[in-house]
Formats: C-alpha cells, sequence, structure tokens
C-alpha cells in the first residue's frame, strides 16, 4: 500500500505574465518504508514535486494523495494538521528555529500536537537527540552548532512525532560530502529502524547512491524510476 | 486543554526569546511605551488633580454645585465674567417664589440668590479728601463753633492742603512746558492754571478766612481737577444674601473688619481687587517685587520687570506726599534720616527716593521700614474697611442709580486668595443690589414720587413725550431765573441726605425682605455633590412642573469660560496623547514588520511543519503585548514615581493667578488615580495590539513555500 500517490499532476507557476510550467503529467506511487531519492539537476522540478508530496503547495492539475487523503480536498488548517500528524520535513538549510534550544526545537511539534504530559514529551526528545547523537548539545542554541549537528537536530525534529513520512529538500546540499554522507546513513537508520518512508531530493550522486528507489526528474516529466538496493524494507510502487 | 497549555507556553516562550533576542529593538519598542504610559499616568493624574482644583474654586467661591438663570435670557450665565462683559441675563422676579420650589427637591441643602455686576465706585483722590476735611472745619467755624482743637485741626488741613497746592504746581509747570497750548481744551487748561498759580500765592492763603466757601470752591473746582488721580474704578460684585452666601461658600472668608451684619447694606471688598486696584501704588509695587523675589527667585539686579517698579516707586512719590501734611511729613522725615543713614536736615522726598531705591540687597530693609515706619501714617487703600462708598450703576431703566454703602471688611476665598478671578469679586447685600439694578422697592418708589412732587415733573408718555418738549401741548414751557446759591440751605441739603443714607444704613432688612424679590441667578448647594445629575434632573423637573422658566446648569457650565478650562486642558492632553501613541504605532509596526519580514523563514518553517495561523499570529501579538504589559506597567510605575516626587517637593507652584484659582492654592499637589493607571496600560495595550495588527497579518500570509527558499 502506498503512502503517497501522485496521479497526473501538472503545476505551473506564473513569472509576470508567462506561465512557466513544473511538473508536467507527473505520475508517482511510493510506498511505505521506502527511502526514495528524487534526482535531477536545479530546475527539473524536484523541489516542486516535494512542496506538493508536503501538503504545502497544491496541483495546478491532477491529485496528490498523502496518507489516504486527497490533499486538494482538504482546508487549510486541515492540511496543517496533516503535516503535523502525518509529515515530518527536513530542510536544506536546517530551519531551525534560533531562538530556542536544540531540545526546545524538537519538542516544539509535540507542543503543537499536545496531549502528553511534559515527561513524556522529555522522553522522546531525549531519546531522539541520543539516537542522531546530540544528547550532549540539548541546551544549546542552533547557533552554536554547526551544519551537520543543525541538521541532525532538523532530523529528529522530524522524527520527533514519529510520522508516516519524512520529506528532505536536498538535506545534503549545504553540507560537505563526508558530513553529507553521515547524514544520508543517519537517516537510513531511522528509516530501518521504525520503518519511515523517507522521500529526498538531491543532485549529488552519492547521495542517490544510498537510496532504495530513485526516480529521475528532468523538465517537469519523470525520466525514469529504479529499485537501488534490497536494503529498504520494502520496495515496488 | 493542556494541548492549548502547552501550546500558550511555547508561544510566551517564543515571544519572549524573540524580545531578548533582539535587545536593541525591544529597548526602543519599550521606550516609546514607557513613555506613552508614563505621559498618560502623568498627565491623567495632573488632569484629575486640576479638575479637583477647579471644582474646589468654583463650588467653594461662587458655583455651588446647580445654577439656576431666566431661561429668556439672552446670554448665558458666566459666574467669572465672559469674554464680552457680564452675561446678559434676564431678572427673575421673585427669587423667593423660585426658592420655595427649588428648596423641596431632594438632595437640595440650600439656595442662594445672586446679582452679579460691574459697578462704578467713586473713590476721589487725595486732593478731595484733604479738601473735604479742610470743609468740616471750615463749616464748623461758620456755624459758629470754636476752640483750640478745631483751630490746629483747622491749621493743619490748611497746611495740607497748600502744600499739596505747591506740589501739583511744581509737577504741572514742569508739564506744560511739553505740552502743546493750541489745543481745544486750551482756554479750560489755562483757566485752571490761573487759578492754580492764584492759590499757591500767600495772599489767597491770607484771605482764606475771609471767604472761606469762595476759597474752597476755588479749590474744589479749579484745582483738585488738575490732580487728575483716577476719580472712579469699577468694583465687580455679586449681590446676595450674605449669610446664606458665607454659609453656602466655605471658602469665602473675612479677613480685614468683619461681615455685613444680617439684614444690614454693606459690602465686601475683594482683597485681591484692593490690592491691585485700591492700594498705594508705592505700597502696591513693594509688595510685587517681594513676591516676585520671595515665590518666583526673581532679583531686582536681573529682572526688567522688578527694575521698573523700583523706578517707577521712585518716580510716584507725590502720592504719599501729598496724603501728609507738613507735620506729619516732618515727623516721618525725623523717623527716616536715621533709619536711612541720612544727613541732617534732609527733607521727606529725598528721603522717600532713598527709601525706594531699593536693591537686592537693601528691598527687605526698605520693605520693612515702608511698612513699619512710612505705612501707619498713610491710607494705603483708597477704599478702606470702615468706608462709606458711593455705588453706582446705570439701572435696567437707563438711568444711573448710586447707593451708599458701608464697606464691612475686605473679603477673600480660602486657597485661591491669590486668584484675579476669584478674589476681584466682592459682596454686596441684595437690598443694594436690586436699588442699583433698578428695581423698584417700595420705599424706593415713593421716594422718587415725593422727588417728582417736589420739582413738579410729571410722567411724560415716550410717544408724546416730543411734542411735550418742544411745543404743540404748550404744558412744559421753560421758565428762566435767576440762579441764587444759598450756601447754608446747601449745606443743610446736604446733612439732609447724610441724615437719611444714614438711616438707610441703619436699617436691618428683614429675611423675608432680602428673599423677596429680584436675583439675577440662583446657586443651589446640594446635600451629596455625587448625585448632582439625578439632582440636575429633579430640579428641571421641579422647575417644568411650577412653571418657573428657568435654565438649569452645573457649576463647570456655569463659570463659562473658566469652566471651560479643564475641558480645554483635557483636550490638549489628549491631543498630545494621541499624536504620541500615532506616532508610536507607526514606529512599533514598522518595527514589527521588518521583525516578521526577517523572520519569514523561520514562520514558514514553524507552519510547514505543522503550525496553525492563528497560532502565528498569536505568537507575534503575544509578543508584542508582552512589552505593552512589561514597559506599560515600568511606564506607569515611573509615572507614579514622577507623581510622588512632585508631590514631594511641593507640587508644581502656581506662578499665574489664573493656576490658583485652577490650582485651588499655591500649588498643585497631583494625586495619583487608580483610574489613570488602568487607562494608561489599557492605552498602551490597545496601541501596541493595533501597531501589530498588520504585522501580523503579513506573518499569516507567509506560507510553508517560504521555507524552503534556500537563500539563508
Amino acid at each position: 500500500m502506498s503512502i503517497v500517490s501522485v496521479e497526473h499532476v501538472s503545476k505551473d507557476y506564473m513569472l509576470g505574465k508567462t506561465v512557466v510550467p513544473a511538473l508536467r503529467d507527473v505520475s508517482l506511487s511510493v510506498g511505505k518504508g521506502e527511502f526514495l531519492s528524487i534526482a535531477g539537476p536545479s530546475g527539473s522540478g524536484k523541489t516542486t514535486l516535494l512542496n506538493l508530496i508536503g501538503c504545502v503547495d497544491t496541483p495546478t492539475v491532477g491529485r496528490v494523495i498523502v496518507a489516504g487523503q486527497d490533499t486538494a480536498r482538504l482546508s487549510e488548517r486541515a492540511l496543517t494538521e496533516l503535516r503535523l500528524r502525518t509529515i515530518g520535513f527536513i530542510f536544506q538549510s536546517f530551519n531551525l528555529v534560533s531562538v530556542l534550544t536544540v531540545f526546545q526545537n524538537v519538542e516544539f511539534p509535540l507542543l503543537l500536537q499536545g496531549g502528553q504530559t511534559r515527561k513524556d514529551r522529555a522522553d522522546r526528545v531525549l531519546a531522539l537527540l541520543d539516537a542522531v547523537g546530540i544528547a550532549e548539545h540539548a541546551r544549546h542554541r542552533p547557533s552554536e552548532l554547526s551544519g551537520g549537528q543543525r541538521q541532525r537536530v532538523a532530523i529528529a525534529r522530524a522524527l520527533v512525532t514519529r510520522p508516516a513520512l519524512v520529506l528532505a529538500d536536498e538535506p545534503t546540499a549545504n553540507l560537505d560530502s563526508e558530513t553529507g554522507g553521515n547524514i544520508i546513513d543517519l537517516m537510513k537508520e531511522m528509516n530501518r529502524r521504525d520503518g519511515t518512508t523517507f522521500i529526498f531530493s538531491t543532485h549529488d550522486p552519492k547521495v542517490m547512491a544510498h537510496a532504495s528507489a530513485l526516480v529521475r526528474i528532468e523538465d517537469g516529466r519523470i525520466a525514469s524510476r529504479e529499485d537501488l538496493d534490497g536494503a529498504a524494507l520494502a520496495g515496488g510502487r | 486543554m493542556s494541548a492549548r497549555r502547552d501550546a500558550l507556553r511555547v508561544l510566551l516562550r517564543i515571544a519572549f526569546r524573540n524580545l531578548t533576542a533582539s535587545p536593541v529593538r525591544t529597548a526602543i519598542l519599550g521606550a516609546i511605551v514607557l513613555v506613552g504610559s508614563l505621559i498618560v499616568v502623568v498627565g491623567s493624574s495632573l488632569l484629575d488633580s486640576i479638575d479637583r482644583g477647579m471644582r474646589t474654586s468654583i463650588q467653594g467661591s461662587l458655583g455651588g454645585h446647580l445654577q439656576v438663570y431666566d431661561a429668556r435670557s439672552e446670554g448665558t450665565l458666566e459666574l467669572y465674567g465672559g469674554l464680552r462683559g457680564e452675561s446678559l441675563l434676564e431678572p427673575i422676579e421673585d427669587f423667593a417664589k423660585v426658592k420655595e420650589v427649588l428648596a423641596k427637591v431632594p438632595n437640595v441643602k440650600q439656595v442662594v440668590p445672586m446679582g452679579i455686576d460691574q459697578a462704578m465706585v467713586a473713590v476721589g483722590n487725595a486732593f478731595d479728601v484733604a479738601l473735604e476735611r479742610l470743609r468740616d472745619d471750615a463749616r464748623r467755624l461758620e456755624a459758629g463753633e470754636d476752640g483750640p482743637e478745631l483751630r490746629r485741626s483747622y491749621a493743619a488741613h490748611q497746611a495740607h492742603v497748600r502744600r499739596m497746592v505747591q506740589l501739583l504746581r511744581e509737577e504741572i509747570a514742569q508739564a506744560r512746558q511739553i505740552v502743546d497750548e493750541g489745543g481745544r481744551e486750551a482756554a479750560d487748561q489755562k483757566q485752571q492754571w490761573e487759578a492754580l498759580q492764584r492759590a499757591a500765592t500767600d495772599d489767597f492763603w491770607e484771605g482764606f478766612d475771609r471767604d472761606r466757601y469762595g476759597s474752597l470752591e476755588l479749590l474744589e473746582n479749579r484745582v483738585a481737577p488738575l490732580a487728575m488721580d483716577n476719580a472712579f474704578t469699577f468694583l465687580r460684585y455679586v449681590g446676595t444674601d450674605v449669610d446664606a452666601f458665607f454659609r453656602a461658600f466655605p471658602l469665602a472668608e473675612v479677613v480685614k473688619g468683619e461681615r455685613i451684619p444680617t439684614g444690614r447694606r454693606g459690602v465686601l471688598v475683594g482683597k485681591q481687587y484692593a490690592e491691585e486696584w485700591l492700594k498705594l501704588k508705592n505700597a502696591r509695587r513693594l509688595d510685587q517685587i517681594k513676591d516676585a523675589r520671595d515665590r518666583r527667585g526673581k532679583r531686582i539686579a536681573e529682572d526688567e520687570e522688578l527694575q521698573r517698579w523700583v523706578r517707577e516707586n521712585r518716580a510716584g512719590i507725590r502720592e504719599i506726599l501729598l496724603q501728609l501734611n507738613p507735620a506729619r511729613a516732618d515727623a516721618l522725615a525725623g523717623l527716616l534720616r536715621p533709619a536711612l543713614g541720612a544727613p541732617e536736615g534732609e527733607p521727606l522726598e529725598p528721603l522717600l527716593v532713598r527709601l525706594f531705591a531699593t536693591t537686592d540687597e537693601s528691598f527687605d530693609r526698605s520693605y520693612a521700614l515702608f511698612y513699619d515706619v512710612v505705612a501707619p501714617s498713610l491710607r494705603l487703600y483708597r477704599i478702606d474697611v470702615g468706608d462709606t462708598i458711593t455705588i453706582k450703576a446705570p439701572s435696567k431703566s437707563g438711568y444711573f442709580s448710586s447707593v451708599n454703602v458701608k464697606v464691612y471688611g475686605f473679603l477673600q476665598f480660602k486657597g485661591i486668595e491669590r486668584s484675579g478671578i476669584a478674589g476681584m469679586m466682592s459682596v454686596l447685600d441684595i437690598v443694594s443690589f436690586r436699588d442699583l439694578y433698578g428695581y423698584l422697592t417700595a420705599e424706593k418708589a415713593a421716594e422718587i414720587e415725593r422727588l417728582q412732587r417736589s420739582i413738579g415733573a410729571r410722567a411724560v408718555e415716550r410717544d408724546r413725550a416730543e411734542a411735550e418738549l418742544f411745543g404743540g401741548g404748550g404744558g412744559l414751557v421753560g421758565e428762566a431765573r435767576a440762579a441764587e446759591i444759598d450756601e447754608g440751605a446747601l449745606v443743610r441739603g446736604g446733612e439732609e441726605d447724610r441724615a437719611s443714607a444714614a438711616d438707610l444704613a441703619a436699617r436691618v432688612y428683614s429675611q423675608e425682605e432680602i428673599e423677596r424679590g429680584v436675583a439675577l441667578n440662583a446657586a443651589l448647594i446640594l446635600d451629596d455633590p455625587r448625585q448632582l445629575r439625578r439632582t440636575e434632573r429633579d430640579v428641571r423637573a421641579a422647575i417644568r412642573d411650577a412653571g418657573l422658566g428657568l435654565e438649569v446648569v452645573d457649576w463647570q457650565q456655569a463659570a463659562g469660560l473658566v469652566g471651560q478650562f479643564v475641558t480645554l486642558l483635557r483636550v490638549v492632553l489628549v491631543t498630545a496623547v494621541v499624536i504620541f501613541f500615532a506616532i508610536a504605532l507607526v514606529i512599533i509596526n514598522n518595527a514589527m514588520v521588518l521583525a516578521t519580514l526577517q523572520r519569514v523563514k523561520e514562520i514558514g518553517t514553524m507552519r510547514a511543519i505543522g503550525t496553525q495561523r492563528r497560532f502565528v499570529v498569536t505568537m507575534l501579538l503575544v509578543e508584542i503585548a508582552t512589552v505593552g504589559v512589561v514597559f506599560g506597567l515600568a511606564g506607569a510605575a515611573l509615572g507614579a514615581l514622577v507623581v510622588w516626587a512632585i508631590r514631594a517637593a511641593g507640587g508644581i507652584p502656581a506662578v499665574t493667578d489664573l493656576l490658583y484659582f485652577v490650582f485651588s492654592g499655591p500649588a498643585l499637589l497631583p494625586r495619583l488615580g487608580a483610574l489613570s493607571v488602568g487607562a494608561s496600560l489599557a492605552v498602551v495595550l490597545v496601541v501596541a495590539i493595533l501597531s501589530a495588527l498588520y504585522p501580523a497579518l503579513i506573518a499569516m500570509r507567509v506560507t510553508p513555500v517560504e521555507a524552503m527558499a534556500t537563500e539563508d
């Protein structure tokens, strides 16, 4: 059963009076537990596709179904709720709340969800910080951390609500290749440990190599889809 | 619920962190909020205190709580005078009827009749006073009286007048060198000058006893007018039931003399009025210099006004010299010489110049010397307690009415004694007021009838007057008779007048006589002033039911322009506050817009990871509200401190007479009101939140996509 289903989706942007097609008739299905990489040169439509899947943007034509829900039929508020409960985000430039500590940044989505005791939250946050190897920096501010450390915090934040799906737009673009590799390893470890579905975009061939499946995009169209290794829990459509 | 609380907690945390993360911005916004709140607290505390001061001044001096006057009046009631003089009020024909109705209204404690107007008072001049004394002695001698005491007094008064003539001649001789003699009045002036020359000769005085009345005539009619002192002054008075007035207005007190006895005619002259208009100019200027030095910290050496007063005092010595006969003048010179360290034999005039030519160093000594040594020989006030004065005013009928009343004392209003607003007011018995106003009392009507009979006048109807006067009817043909002045008869006539005036002065009017008759307005004093509005309605209803046709106004309206002072101040303060907060709004708005734009990515991220729009908006509002509350409270606390400090320093001094009235005393002691603190916080919060609305709108429109933007 797929967690994400993109059906004949096109997305146009207006650039002044010209219509710029970002995606043209894209269909894609992502199964639970996949570790899927979307690859392509910049401007090919990777980010647009991720935004549509992440419910932060809506398609011009076609349907995007996330966790069984047609995003076009959801209100703004329901989409927000869907993002909060079902999706975790990892950003290219980490996007931590600068005024909060590492611990508070990770705790933030739990607070938005509510309904947990302070202790439950703290346990969950600390366990994750431990898992991403950054527990000793819990009280630090993001500005006191290196890029790799920040991205680890971002991964912890994306995973803290146990989302079914984690989206990462170029998670290693702002990191050196060694650190980037470590981050991808960490994401893959998390994918293996909890069975969380990961979809990430990249144009770095070394990073693509870690993926269980690779979707190539060119000029807004899916050029190919290939399964890479059997390390992913489940593959296929 | 707990979810809400959790969300709120993180909201507060982020808002607070945002504030501490950009301390400069927070400090600037905080300072604006703080100053705004400070202005509101201090401003409204001052305003409330001024309001209280005005209330005390107006209610305690003339206003009472409510005022009624005839609804047909052209003007409105302005107790302290308006821009165009006294208010044009139709008279209340019978005050007793008004009192009867209004006294029954619940919460009305007292109804006081009033009639405010201005009148002329003849004050004469020093010359007139001296001549009158001389005439008195002359009259007694002519009547055959004699004795050493009378002779001595006669000689002294003669010497005084003679000295005055000399002083006057010297002064006018100087003036004549400047004045153009070709003018229209030159002939008159020449005649008077010749008379003065004659009066200054030894011949005139040696021959004085041969024709006492003739000599006096020359002095009175030809010489005295040259002295040209103010012969009239204007008195603003309230005619009232004096006993009721003092019961109603607790601030009123007699500072010199005594109250007008119950039912008597009489006047209590406003103390401040007496100081400004009736006091010997030199003494008044000394008082002013002292006041400027003591109260305003001015120094003669530095202040042009004080220097002018000193100059004028040196030039104004003649007024003092005119008051002294030669013997007194010599005695005074004898006392002043050692005190001033002057050489033996120096006459009074240079001594007085020495006395008044004060510097900062010698001022206190000169002041004491003047009041201790010189003043006891002088008449300091042109109208003083114990005098009987003639008050004149154009009556309703168009004729001038006049009444003679005894000055029983000087009046002031406690706390606002220095104020020209209330301090100028004199109190006159209401019976005399009615005479002046032209209201015909029974006795007045009888007197007029007697007069008409004695001169053979008859009433002429207005529309026939022309015909009657200029022929046609032929009834009023004039008959020229040689004028034959009989001094004796005049003197006797004068005495008769005097006798009837004495009758009037001695007469005691009953309460009924006081209350039955005309008043222009009436002050209502309430038992419980807090019920003012309700009582005002009740009074209106009572007036309507009884068909009295009266207008009702509260004390503030009744005070006219003065009453609007607080309103004016309030408008000024509110305008200032509005302008300040308008600017604050723009600044805070700008700062918050900037801060929001800087945080677009952060907000986008929060939106992406599941933060609802309202959460983002609330976050921003909480942030600015935190600034509002924290710095608003700090500003209010600082404001309270300022108010306290002003009090501790003795308040804001009332440097002008108007402020005396407004502050109801020499200084304004502001009191912090819970209301002003509450108001300042409310205003600050509202402004802060208003100024955050636009930035909040911007924040709300931030889409999660913005989080994906790659530029950092």
